[in-house]
């Protein structure tokens, strides 16, 4: 399992989530290109979570 | 409830708040009228509920910067997605009873910004529900 944190770049908040405001989520591959592209967000750190498929 | 004046609505468009790039938005979800009339004394047609189309229309101030209006619903046309919308009327508070949300996933089928001279930059877009769970107020 992977989450990433993101960090709020656009001039308006995010899924809740404050300008400049750090958070972690796991959202899907298109929708966070297109939040990328409309500069709305930018990818802060990846990191990969032990799940079960792992165990 | 109380009545209200619209200030704080809420509008949310595939994660991204815009609702200080809006200023007004309408709800429609209507179910196609279908005549089913038969021959009767009274001549009074006969109907039943068909397919229901649902949308949201939202004026937006016609906006070009980095993460606001044209950033976000220009790809969405052009893509041809499906995203989610949310409208609520107050902002600043959670979702509740006494604050409904309406939710659901669509698609913009037309995009058309244009300007007056001297005149704000606005224009309307209608957001068309696409799937079958179409656009439901949610309490919490």
């Amino acid at each position: 399992m992977t989450k990433t944190t993101y960090k709020v770049t656009g001039p308006t908040s995010y899924q809740g989530h404050q300008p400049g405001e750090q958070f972690e989520a796991e959202l899907s591959e298109e929708q966070e290109q297109r939040a990328l592209e409309r500069g709305a967000i930018e990818v802060v750190r990846t990191t990969k979570k032990k799940g079960a498929d792992d165990a | 409830m109380p009545k209200r004046v619209a200030l704080k609505d809420s509008i949310t468009v595939d994660g991204t708040d815009l609702s200080n790039f809006a200023r007004a938005v309408t709800s429609s979800s209507e179910h196609e009228q279908v005549d089913v009339s038969g021959f009767s004394a009274s001549g009074v047609n006969e109907y039943l509920s068909g397919p229901t189309t649902q949308s949201v229309t939202v004026t937006f101030f016609g906006s070009y910067a980095t993460g606001e209006v044209h950033a976000t619903l220009e790809p969405i046309h052009s893509g041809r997605l499906t995203v989610p919308i949310a409208w609520r009327t107050d902002q600043t508070a959670v979702v509740g009873v006494d604050n409904p949300e309406l939710r659901g996933n669509v698609q913009l089928f037309s995009y058309g910004p244009g300007a007056t001279r001297g005149d704000v930059d606005t224009f309307d877009a209608t957001f068309v529900a696409t799937d079958a769970a179409g656009l439901t107020w949610h309490t919490t």
